[in-house]
C-alpha cells in the first residue's frame, strides 16, 4: 500500500509547483475549457487590437457618409454607425482602451489596496481603526458613483478614468488582503515560527505574505472584469474617455439614439463589454477553484 | 457469507453494500460489500479509523449520499422487510426522520442558527406527524424535557447553547418521531469526556424508554464497549471482524483489532510501549487484490496478499475476515 | 532538580464580554526528564498554560523559573536563548506547518535562524533529524498537504527539537490523529525523551494517554489547578471530586468491570469574570455554602496537592 502512496504523492511532487504558486494555478487552469476559452477571447482581443489598423480594411476614424447605418453585410462585417464609420475596425481598436484600463486600474488599486490592508491587518489596533473607517466611507458610496465624483473632479481621459476606477476599487483590495493577513496570523504555524525564533519581518515576507497573496489573484481577474464594466459606463455617461476615440461605452453612448432603428450599433459594443466581462469572470472562478484545495485533483 | 437468523426478524439488515465515489478520474472504493443485521431496540457500533467507510453505510442507508459524487451505490438494504436503495425518492423521503433519523458529528453545525431550538424540533414533528404548530410546540418541548433542557430555556437560540446542550437538542430533534432506527455519527466525538458520559447515558435511556435501534459509528472502542450489542470493525471499506460484544472485547481475533487493542493506552494497565499498528491503511482508490490489511499484517502470507478473503465463522456469532485465524 | 517552576501564574485576556480568566494562579514543577500531564477539559486553559510558559503569551502575573533563573520577564536576546530551550509541538498537524514550505525547508529553518551551522553541516542535521523522526527519504521534497496525520506530526516533532531543546510542550500532538497513528507517535515522543532527556509538559484531555506517558499530573478546571500528584497516585487515590468524575467518565474497553459513572450535572460554564471561590462548585454534588470563599491548595500527602476546600470532610465518601 505504502507503494501506492509513494507514486501518487511522486506524481505530485514531480510536477514540482507548490500549491497555491503561479505554475500550480497554470497547470490546473489550463484543464478548465471555460477559462481556457475566456483567456483566449481577451488575448486575440487584445493583439487584434494593436494590429487592427494594419488589417482592416476601413480606417476606424474615417466618415463615409454614404455608407451610414449599413448593417452587418459582407463588405462590413459588423454594419456602419451614424456616420459610416466600420464597426469592426472600431471594436477591435477601442478594445485596447477597454482592457487597458481593466487592468491598470486594477493594479492601481491591487497595489494601495493590498499595502493598507497589509498595514491594517498585521498592526491592528488604531492604525486599523483608522484604514478601516477611511476605507468605510469610500464603501458608503456605490463603486461606480464613487468613479464618477472622481472623474468629475480629476476631468475626462484615459489616464484619469484609470485613477477613478482604481481609486474607487481600492477598499475591496484593502478588505480582502487584511482578512487575510489575519488568518493566516492566527494560524499555529505562524506560532510555530515564533517559537524558533523568526523575527517579524521574516514571519511577514516568509510566512503571513505567500500565504494570504493567492486569493488576491482571483479578486484581480474579478476586478479586471468589473474595472472594464465601470470604464464602459463612465464612457458612456461622458466621464471617461471621449468621442471619438472608440471606446466602447462611448460608442454605445453615440449609439443610443438609434437604438430603435438601428438595434446592431447598441447591440455589438455591449455584446463585446459582455464577452470581455465573462471572460474574466471565467478566469477569476478557474482560478478560485484552482486555489481550493477540497477541489484538489 | 451467511447469516444465520431468519428473515423478518432484524429491522434492518444490510446486504453486501458497495459504495463507489468518483474523484478526479479515480474511483474511490468506499464500501466494498458490508454486510450486517440490526434487530429492534439493539444497537450496533461500526468501528474503525478515519476514512474507513462507516459515515459512508450510514449515508447509504438514509440514501443521502452526495448525488454529484456518487458513482455507484449496490447491494441491498432492507428495512422492516422493504428494499431500501431500489425505493423511489417519494416513497424514501417519508421514512427519513420519521422511521431512520440521523445524529451527526458536529452539533455547532447541525442546527439551524437562525431558529429557536424548540421551532426545530417542532419542525419535524410536523413534518411528519400531521400535528397543528401549538400541538407540536408542546410536543417538542416535551422532547427537549425527555433531553435533560428545562422548558424555560426552549426559546432561545443554538447559539445560546453550549456543546453538550446542543448534542441534546439534535438528539431531541432525531428522537421526535420516535424512529424505529438512529443513526449516530460519532455523536459525542466533538464533546469533553464528562460531558461524553451524561449524553451517552442518555442515548442509552432513551433508547430503553423508546425502544429504538441504533447504529453508532464511532473510532473510540471505549464508547462501544459501554454501549453497543454488536460490533462490527471496519477496515478499508469491509467488515473485518463483526460479532457480538463479548466476542469481539474478550476474544478479538482478526490481527487488526487486536491491534487497535494493542494501540489503545489502557487506563487499568501499565505499559512501558504502546503496540501501534505500524503503517497506514491502503489508498481507497486503488485496494489490494487480496486482503486489505495484509501490508500492515504481522500474520500475512502469499495467500493474504493473493485472493479475496471471505468471512469465517467462529460460534455462533462471531465472523472474521482472515486466513489465518483458525477454527475454534 | 527542577528544571521548570511556576508559581502563581496567570493569564487573563481582556475581551469585549468581560475578562476572561484563562490561567488562574497555577504553582507546579517539573523535574529534569519527568513529564508533567496536564489535563482538562476544552477551554480550561490548560493550552494558554502551555503557551505562557514558553512565552509565546505575556503572563499577567506569577513567575516562571527555568533552570533556577527567573525567566518571567526576559526580552531580546535572553528570550531568543530561552525560546531555543523551550519548545512546543501543536495539536493540529494540518495549521502548524507553513502550506508553502517543503517538509525539509520547514525543519531546516530552526537550523538557520539559530545561526549554529554552516551550509553544509545543515543539510547533514536536517537528514539527521528527519532519520531520528522516522521521515522517509522520498517525502522530504514533498509539501505538507501531501503527507498524512501521522507524518506531518512527526515533522513537527523534528522542528521542535531541532535545536536540542530542554523543555518541549506538547499541546494535544495525538488528539487529532486515530488510534494506531496515535500510538506510533507517543512511542516516537518517549524514545526521544529518553534519548535526549527532554523534559515534557504534556497537555491533554485525555486521560489515558496522559496516564500512559507521564510522571506527574496536573488536573485544571476553568482555569484552576484542582489538583496534582504523581501518576499513579492519581489513578489510584483521586481526591478532589472533579478528578474523581473525571476519571470515572472516560469510557474504558473492559467490558466486564464497568466501574461506576459519576454523572455531574450542568455544562462548563464560562471562564469571564468568574466569581471568587472553586470555579467547580456548581457542578460539584458536595458543594456547600464555604466552597465560595477563595481556594487554596491542600497537601494531602507527600507531593499530592488538592484545591478542595471540604477535602478532609468528604475525603472518606469521595474514597468510595
Amino acid at each position: 500500500m505504502e507503494k501506492i502512496k509513494t507514486s501518487s504523492a511522486a506524481k505530485r511532487s514531480g510536477e514540482n509547483d507548490k500549491p497555491g504558486s503561479l505554475p500550480y494555478i497554470w497547470r490546473r487552469l489550463k484543464k478548465n475549457p471555460g477559462a481556457m476559452l475566456g483567456l483566449i477571447f481577451v488575448t486575440v482581443l487584445f493583439l487584434l487590437s494593436f494590429v487592427s489598423p494594419f488589417i482592416c480594411r476601413y480606417d476606424y476614424q474615417e466618415i463615409v457618409m454614404k455608407s451610414r447605418f449599413t448593417l452587418p453585410c459582407m463588405e462590413h462585417l459588423l454594419g456602419c454607425d451614424e456616420v459610416g464609420r466600420d464597426i469592426l475596425s472600431r471594436i477591435l481598436y477601442g478594445a485596447k482602451y477597454t482592457l487597458s484600463i481593466g487592468v491598470l486600474s486594477v493594479v492601481v488599486s491591487c497595489i494601495l489596496g493590498v499595502i493598507l490592508g497589509a498595514v491594517a491587518g498585521y498592526f491592528g489596533g488604531k492604525i486599523d481603526t483608522l484604514i478601516m473607517r477611511f476605507l468605510d466611507v469610500f464603501q458608503a458610496f456605490p463603486n461606480i458613483l464613487l468613479a464618477i465624483a472622481i472623474s468629475a473632479v480629476l476631468g475626462a481621459g484615459f489616464d484619469k478614468v484609470i485613477y477613478a476606477i482604481g481609486i474607487s476599487g481600492i477598499p475591496g483590495f484593502a478588505r480582502m488582503m487584511r482578512a487575510n493577513i489575519l488568518t493566516v496570523r492566527n494560524s499555529e504555524f505562524i506560532e510555530a515560527a515564533t517559537s524558533i525564533n523568526c523575527s517579524t519581518f521574516r514571519i511577514i515576507v516568509h510566512h503571513v505574505i505567500p500565504n494570504a497573496i493567492s486569493p488576491l489573484i482571483v479578486q484581480v481577474a474579478m476586478g479586471i472584469a468589473s474595472a472594464a464594466l465601470s470604464a464602459s459606463g463612465l464612457s458612456f455617461l461622458g466621464f471617461g474617455v471621449q468621442a471619438p476615440t472608440p471606446e466602447w461605452g462611448a460608442m454605445l453612448a453615440s449609439a443610443r439614439g438609434y437604438m430603435r432603428d438601428y438595434p446592431h450599433m447598441v447591440i455589438i459594443p455591449g455584446l463585446f463589454i459582455m464577452m470581455t466581462v465573462l471572460s474574466f469572470n471565467l478566469v477569476g472562478d478557474a482560478i478560485r477553484d484552482a486555489l481550493d484545495p477540497k477541489l484538489r485533483d | 457469507m451467511e447469516h444465520k437468523k431468519t428473515e423478518g426478524q432484524d429491522l434492518i439488515s444490510v446486504k453486501n453494500l458497495y459504495v463507489e465515489y468518483k474523484s478526479g478520474g479515480e474511483t474511490i472504493h468506499a464500501v466494498n460489500g458490508v454486510s450486517f443485521d440490526l434487530e429492534a431496540g439493539k444497537t450496533i457500533g461500526l468501528v474503525g479509523e478515519t476514512g474507513a467507510g462507516k459515515t459512508s453505510i450510514a449515508r447509504a442507508i438514509l440514501r443521502i449520499l452526495p448525488d454529484h459524487a456518487t458513482k455507484r451505490v449496490g447491494g441491498e438494504i432492507f428495512f422492516k422487510g422493504k428494499e431500501l436503495l431500489g425505493l423511489p425518492e417519494q416513497e424514501m423521503r417519508p421514512l427519513r426522520g420519521k422511521s431512520i433519523s440521523m445524529i451527526f458529528q458536529d452539533p455547532m453545525t447541525a442546527l439551524n442558527p437562525v431558529k429557536t431550538v424548540v421551532e426545530q424540533i417542532a419542525e419535524g414533528i410536523r413534518l411528519h406527524q400531521n400535528m397543528n404548530r401549538k400541538d407540536s410546540l408542546r410536543a417538542a418541548i416535551k422532547m427537549l424535557e425527555t433531553v435533560g433542557i428545562s422548558q424555560d430555556r426552549a426559546y432561545e437560540y443554538p447559539h445560546q447553547f453550549s456543546g453538550g446542550m446542543k448534542q441534546r437538542v439534535v438528539i431531541a430533534i432525531a428522537l421526535a418521531c420516535n424512529p424505529e432506527l438512529l443513526i449516530a455519527d460519532e455523536p459525542t466525538t466533538a464533546l469533553d469526556v464528562t460531558i461524553q458520559a451524561q449524553v451517552l447515558d442518555l442515548m442509552k435511556k432513551l433508547q430503553e424508554e423508546l425502544g429504538t435501534a441504533m447504529i453508532l459509528i464511532t473510532h473510540d472502542l471505549g464508547v462501544v464497549a459501554g454501549v453497543c450489542d454488536t460490533v462490527a470493525v471496519v477496515y478499508a471499506g469491509e467488515l473485518v471482524e463483526y460479532g457480538t460484544k463479548e466476542d469481539l472485547f474478550d476474544h478479538p481475533r482478526h490481527p487488526y483489532t487486536k491491534g487497535l487493542f494493542g494501540a489503545l493506552p489502557d487506563l487499568s494497565k501499565d505499559v512501558n510501549r504502546l503496540s501501534p499498528v505500524e503503517g497506514l491503511p491502503p489508498d481507497p482508490s486503488s485496494l489490494p487484490v487480496g486482503c486489505a490489511f495484509a501490508s500492515r499484517c504481522g500474520y500475512a502470507t502469499d495467500k493474504c496478499q493473493k485472493g479475496h478473503v471471505e468471512m469465517k465463522r467462529f460460534g455462533d456469532t462471531h465472523y472474521v475476515r482472515c486466513n489465518c485465524c483458525e477454527e475454534g | 532538580m527542577a528544571l521548570l517552576e511556576i508559581e502563581h501564574l496567570k493569564k487573563y485576556f481582556s475581551t469585549p464580554r468581560g475578562m476572561v480568566h484563562a490561567v488562574d494562579d497555577v504553582s507546579f514543577t517539573i523535574d529534569q526528564g519527568e513529564t508533567m500531564g496536564l489535563v482538562g477539559e476544552s477551554g480550561c486553559g490548560k493550552s494558554t498554560l502551555g503557551r505562557t510558559i514558553i512565552h509565546l503569551l505575556e503572563s499577567t502575573g506569577g513567575t516562571i523559573g527555568f533552570e533556577g533563573k527567573d525567566v518571567t520577564h526576559l526580552k531580546k536576546d535572553g528570550l531568543k536563548k530561552l525560546r531555543e530551550d523551550m519548545q512546543i509541538i501543536f495539536q493540529d498537524p494540518y495549521s502548524s506547518l507553513n502550506p508553502r514550505l517543503t517538509i525539509r525547508d520547514t525543519i531546516m529553518e530552526p537550523l538557520k535562524l539559530s545561526g549554529r551551522f554552516s551550509g553544509t553541516a545543515m543539510d547533514g542535521e536536517a537528514d539527521r533529524l528527519m532519520d531520528l523522526v522516522g521521515i522517509e527519504k522520498r517525502f522530504r521534497m514533498s509539501y505538507p498537504h501531501e503527507l498524512d496525520g501521522g507524518r506531518r506530526q512527526r515533522v513537527g516533532i523534528a522542528r521542535a527539537i531541532a535545536l536540542n531543546p530542554k523543555f518541549v510542550v506538547c499541546d494535544e500532538p495525538v488528539s487529532a490523529l486515530d488510534v494506531s497513528i496515535q500510538a506510533q507517535i507517543l512511542n516516537l515522543l518517549m524514545d526521544l525523551q529518553d534519548e535526549y532527556g527532554l523534559t515534557y509538559l504534556f497537555v491533554t484531555h485525555d486521560l489515558s494517554v496522559v496516564r500512559h506517558i507521564s510522571t506527574n499530573i496536573c488536573v485544571m478546571y476553568l482555569g484552576q489547578m484542582v489538583e496534582t500528584c504523581p501518576t499513579q497516585e492519581l489513578f489510584d487515590h483521586p481526591m478532589h471530586p472533579y478528578t474523581k468524575a473525571l476519571l470515572s467518565a472516560i469510557p474504558t474497553v473492559d467490558i466486564h468491570n464497568r466501574n461506576q459513572r459519576i454523572l455531574l450535572k450542568g455544562e462548563i460554564n464560562s471562564p469571564i469574570n468568574p466569581k471568587p471561590g472553586c470555579r467547580f462548585a456548581l457542578r460539584c454534588p458536595y458543594a456547600t455554602e464555604k466552597c465560595h470563599e477563595p481556594v487554596e491548595l491542600h497537601q494531602i500527602s507527600p507531593g499530592h496537592y488538592c484545591s478542595c476546600c471540604r477535602i478532609n470532610e468528604i475525603k472518606d465518601e469521595v474514597r468510595k
